[in-house]
This record gives C-alpha cells, structure tokens and sequence, in this order.
C-alpha cells in the first residue's frame, strides 16, 4: 500500500495556504478520493446505474467518466444482481471494482451477490479466491424518500460474516475510509448517510491518509454519559451533547465510523469511564446493530454501569413518508434518553 | 390475428393522421374523442403536478407526457375492476384511463389524510382498490414476480380474469422481471406483460440497457409470444392489447407487449436536466414530432371530425381547474399524523410496537414518561 502526495483538483474549498487543508462536504469527499484512488490505482474500476454522464443520481461521481474514459467508469444495465455479481467476479480477476448501488434500499436485489458470493467467496475457497471490492451506497432517511429511498439496511450485512461495514459522518472520515475500503482486501459495504451529503462540511488535509477501519473516533470527550452513533444521526448526538452540556452534563460523543470491524476497546473504556452509554442508529430496533454494542457492554464492563444502556433506534415499521422526521431520532428523543440514564 | 415477433413496431395510424391499414370500425369519431381527451387530461395532469412540485406542494413527481397512447391504449384493453394490474410508476395515466378518481391521485401525492394509502408511500407511488390497481413500488421489476403469481392464482380459482403487469424497458434487465416471465410461462399463467418503453431508464439508453435488438423478443425465451407496437400510436395500442388479452382470457397463455415510446420530459423531478447531461435536444425534438396526441388529432381531422382550438382550450382550462379544486379539497383534509406509522404494519398491532407506538404517544403529547423507546 503506497501512499500518494499527488492531489486531484475539486470543486470545494481552496486550501490553506499553510497547512493545505481545505473545506468541503461529505460528497465531494466521496467524489474527490474515487478519483484519486482512480489516479492511483490503474485497476480501479466505477460502475452503477447512472454513475456515468448523469454523474450519479446525487451526483457523486460527477465528472469521473469525463475524466477516466467510459472503459474505467461506466453505466449498467437496470440490475443489482449484475452489478454485485460482476463486480465480484471482476475482483477475483484482479480489478478492484467500486460498484455504485443507487439506494441502499435497492441492494435487495443484489442482495444475494452480496451475502453468497462476494461474503463468502474467500471463506469457501480457503483463500483462494477473494472479491477485495466496495459497494457504495447513500443509505438513511430524511430526504421524504418514504420507504424505498430512505431505509438503514446496515444491520443486515452486519449479520454477514466475511463483510466489512463503513458508514462516515465526515469528510474526513469519508476521504480516510473509502480510501482504506479500496486498498484493502475485503468486501467493503460503504455506506453514505445520503442527508449529510451536502450537510456535513469538513475540512480534510492534502495529504494521502487513510482511516483505518475499527477505528471510533471521539467527536468530544466527557465524564458523565457516553453517546454512541455512527452516520447520519451524528450531528443529532452533537446537538443533543450542546443541550445537555448547557445543563452541565459532561457528555462523550463517539462516532464508531465502522461498524464491522467496530472499536470495542474505545466504547468499553468509555463507557467505564462515564458509567453510562446512550447508543443511537435510525435503523429500526429489532436486530439493530447497536443491540450488539448493548451487549456487549452489558457483558464486559457490567461493573461500571449506573444505568442500563440506553437506546435510540428508529421505530419497527416501514420508513414513513409523511412522518419521516417524527420516525427518526432527532437531537431531542436523544436527549431524553440521555437524562432517563442520569436519572436512574 | 395480429402476428406477433413483426420486425416493425405494428401501426395503424402514420405521424400525419393517415391510416396505414384500414381503421377497425369500433374507432368512431366519438370513441377517438373521448379517447383523446383522456390523453389532453393526462398530459395537463402532468403540467400541473410540475406546478405542484415548483410551489413545494408535492416533493417527487414522475412525468407520463409523451406515453399517453401507450397508458390510454393499454387501460381500454382491461376489463376495469375485474382484471388485475401491476403497475409501476410512471402509470399515472394509466390509472386515470382506468377511472382511478384524480381526487384519489392527488391526495396520494399530496400524502393527505384522503390518501388511501395513508401518507406512507413517496408520491405518485398510489393503489386503487376499486380498479384492482396493485400498491406502486419503487422498486424496479418487483411487480413482476407478484404479477405472475396473481395471474397462477386466477387460473387455479378458475376465473376469467387477466392480470397486467407494467414496467419500463430498464426493468428488463433485472432478475425479477426474468424471473416472473419465466414462472408465468411455466405455469401458462393468464398475465399480460407491457413493456412501455421509452427508451431511457434515467441516463441509460436502451442501447447501452442490453443487446437485445427489442425488448419484445425476448419473450421466445419464456414461451410466449411477443408484440412489437408503436406505442405512439393509440390506435394500435389498443388494438394489439386488446386482441393479446382476448388471446390470453381464451387460455392461450402468457404474452408480452412492447410499446416502443418516449419519455419526452425529465425521468422525475431530481433529473430535471436531462438534456443538459445525457440526451440531445435533437433526440428529444425528433420525438416531440412523434406526439401521440397531435396524432390522434391529425387521424380525427383526416376523418373530418377536427377538435377546434375552443375545444382544446376548454378541456385544458377544466383539467387545471380540476385539479386545482382537487388540491384544495385534499388539502383541507390535512396530513396524517404520527399514529400512521403504526397502524398496516401487521393485521394487528403486536407488544413491542404497542409499547413503541405508547413511547411516541408520550413523547408527541410532552409527557414522555420513564420508559425508554421500548
Ligand atoms: C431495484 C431498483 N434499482 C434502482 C432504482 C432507481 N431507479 C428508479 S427509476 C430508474 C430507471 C427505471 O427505468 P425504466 O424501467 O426504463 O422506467 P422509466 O422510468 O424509464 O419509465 C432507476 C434506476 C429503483 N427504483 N429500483
């Protein structure tokens, strides 16, 4: 893995003219590291529906078939089960495919290519054959998608073993963990809280880096509640985080940024620390994913806990149209359960 | 008889409003007349659902201007509330052409308290029981399968019903739409598959969606016959779904129509630029020429039945007027509120979304109570 200085052009934000950092928001991150990796990487390939001259629905990869010629970035014909299932065979041919599925709600027909073939491919062949590929997809609600534009399936391929699942709230996480889910050697479900696309702004450095996946990073430190979450509910916890803070609750904010592999050892040493931990996704409840976290607190550091481990998921039915913003835990259901665990 | 797998889409009716086969008596000055306003209706529909989204009213909106003949063609092949139809999308016309109430469409794409389908759906996404009009799914190609299985269950209930199932040509290319050809060929299901093809599924040309010469011979595959038709020209729309249905109620199987179309306008409103990123205008002006309206109007001139230019004018002003009254009246309905979400999600509501559905009450009236987000 070699790491590169050379930087692409972008459409957001000049850099500084010390430190070369600039601001942009989370798409352009997404866009502007496909293209390095691109320029990088001879073997990267782009494909999806409408990844080519529509530049992507919500125009992620704008430019890159202009840019990287219709051989290395191209549209598909109408079928997640195409892209899916070629991008593993071209990743076992040698290619490091990066699939675009347009909405993550429409990886269900894909959905075997994902948890038959790309899952499982190394596994059954003892090593012999692998799928290293990303699967990106903008993922969550809050856009008045209804249903089939605005669900969380993340907990379904967390259920997968041989599967990697990234979903970033930044930036700079963006950048950091695309790049890491292209260089590495593993199927990679990269999803993109859709609603922070142009939402989340940061700055991100010149420099090639990547962030390692497993990695949480804290987002602000605290002494009296952990609060846990990843992708597009992070900057309700940030806000929830201000409300309490203003009460004079120490609150510690941990964006887990990847949920398989995920940073046990960061959540268990903070939650020892604070005695109490609120876990926040907009997935529904059942067999959510921070059901996992839950326990597993619950089972290591039982001793610290002053309260049960709170939980703030979405509600278990379809994704509502008219109500999307009732059925997604906002900054104040967040802040509830927050002061249910202080209080107890 | 009309053959099926013709090299050339089937036509009655040439761009000039000339026939170029004999008419069939049953399309009389009145028939094509009351047929065409259903189309002006549909294309005004169309325009002021643009209008509904541009003041924010509505938040997604999937155009049908330029496959009226194909969706107004298609609805008088089906027996209404009799048959069934699997629809997707972009069927609004369809629908109206079915009876569907307009009051109906709008309050579904106005998530209104009068929607049937209570606010959940994205708009334009409506069911209508009366019609059999199954629920609309975003989903591309997953009517199909279902669509198969409701025409395997008319056939063992023994009744004379048919079933439609529509889709676009992108929806070809997904295993669903393979997979629920194949079941309905298998079983010799009573199911009529309409491929309305417009040529473009978002940026995607039908050239570069497969290397299938048409869409419709790929219907040899599954054991069925496949028709070509010009889907701009009304006459043979109705022609051509009217005799494959009367075929398939004989008991003859399963088919597929292709209606070769084009979307004129945008694929919704988050592709509002289409031309800008992957179409000419030159494309887009060649098939405005093509217009399925402006062709029934030639065909009843060429009759000597021309609609005048008042007469045009009034039914474009009670359309708009229509839908506007519409609108208010669906709005005053107001929208539904929170307990919607739980309400059709099982027959019955099971403990824990009791216990949810108890959390958001507390939390919506501000006594949130000491229980968590059971
Ligand atoms: C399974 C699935 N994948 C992707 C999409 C996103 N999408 C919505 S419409 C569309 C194009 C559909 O084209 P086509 O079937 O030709 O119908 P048209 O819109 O042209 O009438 C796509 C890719 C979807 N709705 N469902």
């Amino acid at each position: 893995m070699t790491a590169t200085q050379e930087r692409t052009p972008t459409q957001g934000g000049a850099p500084d003219a010390e430190t070369g950092t600039r601001t942009i928001n989370l798409i352009q991150a997404v866009t502007e590291t496909i293209a390095e990796e691109m320029e990088r990487d001879s073997r990267v390939v782009l494909f999806g529906e409408d990844v080519g001259a529509r530049g992507g629905v919500f125009m992620a990869t704008a430019g890159l078939q202009e840019r990287f010629g219709p051989r290395r970035v191209f549209d598909t014909p109408l079928s997640e089960a195409s892209i899916v299932g070629a991008a593993v065979g071209m990743a076992v041919r040698g290619l490091r495919p990066i699939a675009e599925i347009q909405f993550a709600d429409y990886m269900g027909p894909g959905f075997d290519q994902i948890i038959s073939q790309a899952a499982k491919i190394r596994y059954r062949s003892g090593g012999q054959f692998t799928a290293p590929m990303v699967i990106r997809t903008p993922s969550g609600g809050g856009v008045k998608g209804g249903h089939h534009h605005s669900q969380s399936p993340e907990s379904y391929y967390t259920h997968t073993p041989g599967l990697k699942v990234v979903m970033p709230s930044t930036p700079y996480d963006a950048k950091g963990l695309l790049r890491s889910a292209v260089r590495g050697e593993d199927p990679v479900i990269f999803f993109e809280p859709k609603r922070l696309y142009r939402a989340a702004k940061g700055e991100v450095p010149a420099h090639d880096y990547v962030v390692r996946f497993g990695e949480a990073a804290v987002r602000r430190e605290g002494t009296d509640l952990s609060l846990i979450g990843y992708g597009g509910v992070m900057p309700d916890l940030e806000k929830a985080a201000d409300a309490l803070a203003a009460e004079g609750v120490s609150v510690e904010v941990i964006d887990l940024r990847s949920l398989v592999p995920w940073d046990k050892d960061r959540v268990l040493s903070s939650v020892e620390k604070t005695g109490r931990a609120v876990l926040v996704s907009e997935a529904p409840r059942i067999s959510n994913f921070m059901g996992e976290v839950a326990y597993v607190i619950q089972e290591q550091v039982f001793d610290s806990l002053t309260a049960p481990v709170g939980q703030v998921a979405g509600f278990d039915t379809p994704y509502p149209y008219v109500q999307d913003k009732v059925y997604l835990p906002g900054p104040n259901r967040i802040v509830a359960a927050c002061v249910r665990a202080l209080n107890y | 008889m009309i053959q099926p797998f013709t090299p050339e889409p089937i036509r009655f009716v040439a761009e000039d409003g000339t026939p170029v086969q004999p008419l069939p008596e049953r399309f009389t000055p009145d028939l094509l007349r009351e047929l065409h306003t259903l189309m002006l209706r549909a294309r005004e529909f169309d325009r002021k659902l643009i209008t509904l989204l541009r003041q924010g009213r509505t938040t997604f909106y999937a155009q049908s201007s330029g496959m009226e003949a194909t969706q107004v063609g298609l609805a008088r092949s089906i027996r209404v509330g009799h048959d069934w139809v699997w629809p997707y999308y972009r069927d609004h016309t369809l629908g109206l052409a079915m009876g569907v109430p307009m009051a109906e469409l709008l309050s579904q794409c106005l998530g209104t308290n009068s929607d049937s389908s209570r606010g959940r759906q994205m708009p334009h996404h409506f069911a209508a029981q009366a019609q059999n009009f199954v629920s609309i799914s975003s989903s591309i190609a997953s009517q199909v399968p279902p669509a198969a299985g409701n025409a395997m269950a008319q056939k063992y209930l023994g009744v004379d019903e048919l079933t439609v199932c529509t889709f676009g040509d992108g929806a070809t290319s997904e295993g669903d739409w393979h997979a629920g050809l194949n079941m309905a060929g298998a079983a010799k299901a009573p199911a009529m598959f309409v491929c309305e093809n417009n040529q473009w599924a978002i940026s995607t040309s039908i050239r570069e969606q497969t290397a299938s010469e048409t869409i419709h011979i790929k219907a040899k595959a599954y054991g069925m016959p496949g028709y070509y038709v010009d889907g701009n020209d009304l006459v043979a729309v109705m022609e051509v779904c009217g005799y494959v249905a009367d075929q398939i109620r004989a008991g003859h199987g399963p088919a597929l129509v292709e209606c070769l179309t084009y979307r004129v306008g945008s694929h919704s409103n988050a592709d509002a630029d289409a031309e800008k990123h992957y179409r000419t205008r030159e494309e887009v002006e060649e098939w405005l020429g093509r217009d399925p309206i402006t062709r029934v109007e030639k065909l009843l001139e060429h009759l000597g039945h021309p609609v005048s230019a008042e007469e045009r004018a009034a039914l474009i002003a009670s359309t708009h007027r229509e839908v506007d009254e519409q609108v208010l009246k669906a709005e005053a309905t107001g929208q539904p509120d929170w307990r919607i979400m739980f309400e059709d999600v099982y027959a019955d509501l099971p403990g824990h979304l009791r216990d949810q559905e108890a959390f958001l009450r507390a939390e919506q009236t501000g006594q949130a109570g000491q229980g968590g987000q059971a």
